[in-house]
């Protein structure tokens, strides 16, 4: 196993994703302070012209190293079929729902329902009352100590509205 | 003298009879310290109501004692679960959390207490004992001197790119890129911010950390079953790992002391805060040791140098706040208004005039270092429990409630959003073998270089040379040069030394 992976190529596509986001950020930033007073662009040129240079010279490595056959441009190191089976696609779809709909639904049901259906995803459908319970109890737990108690501004809903005018009728 | 120890006698046994309020608010402290967002000084904003209706000894001893705690537990998830609490800790996982993935991660927690307890306890002596040198430091730190310091800081990009320099440096100056993202400091022109008026502030902190550490973290945790390696020998959590942790740290007694006294100048400079101090000690701790190549492996020095370094700097925040009224952090700004409002005036009166005040916050932190080394280190032994909880209850938890940590400090829903962009960078980085620690050392000390470099450059006309203008500045660089070149003349030696022996 470890000998197939020294033969197999480097993969360079995964690795080039950060050089190029870097690139594409820093010439945008350039564009904001294009025409700014000194202050605003001093420390900018300095730093984004320095990680310019890093990821060309990185670019140029890259070219050296696919020319001499030890590297591909694939992204096989970033991406893979093992993120559909370790269920990793499953949890970043649960987790944008959770960022999207907190603010909709409140703190306590959307960390429930983000709980249990990542659970059960990464658990493959093993074990759902145990994950019920246990989703429950962290959701209504959070809502106890930060919200209750400590009375935090995290997003409310209708389950902390209900519970608030419970709790203040006695 | 022998009047100031007769005070100190009694404020110490004043303060031992609050051990009720003291010992509850460890364990408030080490919940709040632990959850990213949920910082000391947020805490005892909610909490502001309770601490003014205290009396006045009361209010500053749950402060004190929540911020030294609140420090302390940050370390606690950066070691188990590679999420540092706040900003203060991020180097702590650098080598903690190493330890915690090869099943030490009960002796890597005692170690952490130990550093932190003797650190805290330490600087509190020391700053109490040089109270009037340590104020003046602040006097002493202009522009160019942070300058410097702040370098000290980023210079620990090299050591941690050191497996793949290029990459290495890529992170930490795209880092530094993103730390630039907001207004500039003189003429507060937008920059880089997408149209986003959040953004104006610069990059808020906790939802950085929040997406680099956690939110990557517990996408990456879900290939294995348990954090702690399959590699690792399996075994219950006993008495003995703990002993062991406790017989390392004291084993490197001195490496705490110096590395806590780095926390403590820090800590005194107004500004300058827990993060910088750790960075500066664990690279000055790495550059110093003689198996500087075991740093990041979970090297015991590694973890002792951050979190002596951070608990350092809490007794250092005090220095500024009662001898100036010059409050050095969030936290120390509360305290600031909690004493005025109990009509407490600072300045070197306030030891004369109200001397139970003054040593008392000084007492307060001591006797909370010492019940919190009492209190915590037993308990070691069962948070290392954390490491074998099955990744698939543990990652969608870290997920949500540190995603909602990112939404507590200003309240916007952007900065959940932010938190989940930085989680998918994070976690394209370590894919891809990129240092989330070395993006995150350039978010967090990249606007503090730009604004100290600008207001040097601002007050000498642009002239560049002002940053070798002042002494100490000057000597601060020749530190740091021969910071930078010793490791290599070391290495070169060592290997030189070997290819003879051989």
């Amino acid at each position: 196993m470890a000998r197939d992976d020294m033969k197999r190529p480097r993969q360079l596509g995964g690795e080039l994703v950060i050089p190029v986001l870097a690139v594409a950020f820093t010439l945008y930033f350039f564009s904001t302070i294009w025409n700014s007073p000194w202050t605003a662009q001093v420390s900018a040129f300095l730093v984004g012209g320095i990680l310019l240079a890093f990821c060309a010279i990185f670019a140029a490595r890259c070219v050296i190293w696919m020319r001499a056959g030890g590297a591909s441009l694939g992204f096989g190191n970033l991406v893979s079929r093992d993120d559909i089976t370790t269920g990793r696609v499953g949890l970043l779809i649960c987790t944008v729902g959770y960022t999207v709909l907190i603010d909709r639904l409140g703190f306590t049901l959307t960390t429930f329902l983000f709980l249990f259906l990542s659970m059960i995803i990464l658990a493959k459908g093993r074990r759902p009352g145990f994950i019920t319970a246990i989703s429950a109890a962290m959701a209504f737990g959070g809502w106890a100590v930060f919200i209750w108690a400590f009375d935090t501004r995290f997003p409310r809903g209708w389950f902390e509205t209900t519970m608030q005018a419970v709790l203040a009728n006695g | 003298m022998g009047e100031t120890a007769a005070i100190l006698a009694e404020v110490f046994v004043d303060t031992i009879a609050y051990w009720w309020i003291i010992v509850p608010t460890i364990f408030l402290g080490l919940i709040v310290g632990g959850i990213p967002g949920f910082s000391a000084a947020n805490t005892i904003i909610i909490l502001m109501p309770l601490t003014l209706a205290m009396t006045l000894e009361s209010g500053l001893i749950f402060m004190v004692t929540l911020y030294s705690s609140a420090r302390m537990g940050a370390g606690i998830p950066a070691i188990l679960v590679n999420i540092p609490g706040t900003a203060g800790a991020a180097a702590t996982p650098l080598d903690g959390y190493p330890m915690a993935k090869a099943g030490k991660g009960q002796q890597a927690l005692a170690i952490s207490f130990v550093a932190s307890s003797i650190g805290g306890l330490l600087t509190t002596i020391v700053a109490l004992m040089t109270m009037p040198i340590l104020a003046r430091v602040g006097f002493y730190m202009h522009s160019v001197e942070m300058i410097v310091v702040m370098l000290f800081g980023i210079s620990l990009i090299a050591s941690i790119a050191a497996q793949d320099m290029l990459k290495g440096l890529i992170a930490g100056f795209l880092g530094l890129m993103i730390g630039s993202i907001g207004t500039d400091v003189v003429y507060a022109t937008p920059r880089g911010t997408f149209g986003f008026l959040e953004l104006y502030d610069g990059v808020p902190l906790i939802p950085a950390l929040v997406g680099l550490f956690a939110v990557s973290e517990a996408f990456i945790i879900i290939e294995k079953k348990v954090i702690i390696s399959e590699d690792a020998e399996p075994k219950n959590p006993n008495w003995h790992d703990t002993f062991e942790g406790v017989r390392m740290a004291l084993a490197r007694w001195w490496h705490i002391v110096w590395t806590s006294l780095i926390g403590l100048i820090i800590g005194v400079i107004p500004g300058a805060g827990a993060s910088i101090a750790s960075f500066v000690a664990y690279q000055q701790s790495r550059t110093l040791s003689k198996t500087p190549e075991k740093y990041g492996t979970g090297h015991a020095e590694g973890l002792i140098a951050p979190e002596s370094a951070n608990n350092g700097v809490t007794s250092g925040t005090l220095v500024p706040l009662l001898v100036l009224g010059i409050p050095g952090g969030a936290t120390a700004a509360i305290m600031l208004v909690v004493m005025q409002f109990h009509g407490v005036s600072f300045g070197p009166s306030l030891f004369e005039n109200q001397p139970k005040v003054g040593y008392g916050m000084f007492m307060a932190m001591a006797v909370a270092y010492l019940l919190m080394f009492l209190t915590i280190l037993p308990l070691s032994r069962y948070m290392s429990h954390v490491t074998t909880i099955p990744t698939i209850y543990l990652a969608p938890m870290i997920i949500s409630f540190t995603l909602v940590g990112g939404f507590v400090p200003r309240e916007y829903m952007f900065d959940m959003y932010l938190a989940l962009g930085f989680g998918v960078l994070g976690y394209i980085a370590r894919r891809t073998g990129y240092h989330v620690a070395a993006i995150l050392i350039g978010v967090i000390l990249g606007p503090l270089l730009e604004r100290y470099f600008l207001l040097a450059l601002k007050k000498s006309d642009g002239d560049v040379m002002t940053l070798f203008s002042s002494n100490l500045g000057n000597a601060l660089w020749v530190a740091l040069a021969l910071s930078l070149i010793l490791p290599s003349v070391f290495d070169w030696r060592r290997k030189r030394k070997e290819l003879l022996g051989r």
